[in-house]
């Protein structure tokens, strides 16, 4: 059974792309059979996340134009065989794809993939409304800012209106020693603004912007967010995980890695 | 009179002021050009009609009638003469059946509201569920929330001063009641998460010497309206 996951945050720049990289590979470590799609037409950089820029042939507008088979524009992943991307076009916009052509083609991969991520845009737009159009459930990214947590209520009640349910959340960028001064938003006070279940807390961490510049996701690593990436994917799978304390320092959490296992 | 035909709107319909001094054939093609001009704003809607300028026949009234059937989709409910007086008690009548509707009824609605999203209601309304900042609820009656109101309240929307809105949480970004306008202090979004209330306190929003009043709801408070 396959399951089709859009990454939706309304602000940009808060982390959807690097959720989206970073999930889909540690969902492919965990030996599942994933696709990420890049909707955001124009403004395409998934690819440049992932490390797979040079192998672009065709993209996803080609797909939905019928200029190439489905097959011929996923590209494979650089270390999982079983990780693919379907990458956005950068010469064209937002209006060359209609949501019924993008739940066609998110049917089409189901039969193929165990994940389907879609990386939505940001906005409310066109390009948002394309992401949406087949998904079954939604990670909705904030950072602990009003501005961001603003436009997350926004896209939440734009999904129920969708009629998409399964909505569950990803604080990133958390930063203990701001919430600790209380000059950041703690995880509780994010939840009961919008009132979702959380499904993970990322810290605001070096380690990321390194990883995003060498295209190399660093989920299921050492460093406290790639452990935290992780932990999300065992919870999309269904597995309870308690959630990391990010005030701990690396180095602990070699040890920990033991922990989780399923349950 | 510059044109023959003027369509004046009052709140219930519409009043056509006719030219006394061309001749009928003239008049309804000018009435079916007027209609036709507006037909996008009127569509489909239902509304009463009144003449004004000229006394017409009954049969040149229906005829007249049926042009506008015919050829626009504005559903015509009644033709109402033009009176003051007459138009001053349906006012009266219509404003008073919805004030009644809104002290005696009221519809639930089970859920947060969230940014964007706008809430009307007729009568008056219970919210079981959070109204969050960017969000609005409007209704011709009371406001009751049960949960945080973070958002905007309008109650009263018909004028009514004597409504009220209560939440678990009040902390609004503004609430209006009938015409008069209260809002937050100015205070960053932050602050007003940070020094956000842990415990619930019930409070209530009224009209007070023309001010919105905000109190925690108490035995005297209630007795009071």
């Amino acid at each position: 059974m396959s399951e089709v996951i859009v990454i939706t945050s309304g602000k940009g720049g808060v982390g959807k792309t690097t959720t989206t990289a970073n999930v889909g590979t540690g969902l492919a470590q965990l030996n599942k059979k994933v696709v990420l799609i890049d909707t955001d037409i124009g403004l395409r950089n998934l690819d440049v996340v992932m490390g797979l820029e040079n192998r672009i042939v065709y993209n996803l507008v080609d797909v939905v134009e019928g200029n190439c088979r489905i097959k011929q524009a996923l590209i494979k992943d650089k270390k999982y065989p079983n990780l693919f991307l379907l990458p956005s076009a950068q010469t064209r916009d937002k209006t060359s794809v209609n949501p019924e052509q993008m739940k066609k083609l998110v049917d089409e991969l189901r039969e193929e993939f165990d994940y389907i991520l879609l990386d939505c845009p940001a906005g409310i737009e066109q390009g948002f409304q394309n992401a949406i159009a087949g998904a079954d459930r939604a990670l909705i990214v904030t950072t602990p800012e009003v501005s961001a947590i603003r436009d997350a209520d926004r896209i939440i009640g734009l999904l129920e209106a969708h009629e998409l349910k399964d909505i569950k959340l990803i604080v990133n960028r958390l930063r203990m020693d701001m919430v600790k001064r209380g000059d950041m938003m703690s995880i509780e006070d994010v939840k009961e603004i919008l009132a979702i279940d959380l499904i993970g807390a990322v810290p605001d961490d070096e380690q990321i912007v390194i990883s995003t510049n060498q295209g190399e996701p660093l989920v299921g690593s050492n460093s406290l967010a790639g452990q935290a990436y992780t932990n999300i994917c065992h919870r999309i799978l269904g597995e309870e995980v308690p959630l990391l304390d990010l005030e701990e320092k690396n180095g602990v959490w070699t040890k920990f890695v033991g922990l989780f296992k399923k349950n | 009179m510059s044109q023959p035909v003027i369509l004046k709107s009052n709140r219930y319909g519409i009043n056509l002021i006719l030219d006394n001094n061309i001749s009928f054939a003239e008049l309804k093609k000018a009435v079916l050009d007027k209609f036709k001009e507006s037909e996008k704003f009127f569509k489909n809607a239902s509304i009463a009609i009144s003449f004004e300028g000229r006394i017409l026949s009954g049969e040149e009234e229906l005829e007249l009638l049926d042009l506008i059937a015919e050829n626009t989709s504005i559903h015509v409910v009644c033709v109402v003469d033009h009176d003051e007086l007459r138009e001053q008690l349906y006012k009266e009548k219509i404003d008073s059946y919805y004030n009644n509707v809104a002290d005696n009824t009221g519809e639930f609605y089970k859920g947060t509201l969230r940014s964007g999203q706008v809430l009307k209601c007729d009568s008056s309304i219970v919210i079981i569920g959070d109204v969050n900042p960017g969000a609005k609820i409007i209704a011709r009656g009371n406001i009751v929330i049960i949960g945080a109101l973070k958002g905007n309240a309008y109650a009263g929307a018909a004028g009514d001063e004597s409504c009220f809105v209560t939440a678990l949480t009040m902390e609004p970004v503004q609430i209006k009641i009938g015409n008069v306008i209260g809002r937050s202090a100015d205070k960053g979004p932050w602050e007003a998460i940070r020094n956000r209330k842990r415990t619930m306190e019930p409070q209530m929003a009224m009209v007070s010497d023309g001010n919105i009043l905000i109190e925690p709801i108490t035995r005297e408070l209630l007795n009071s309206i």
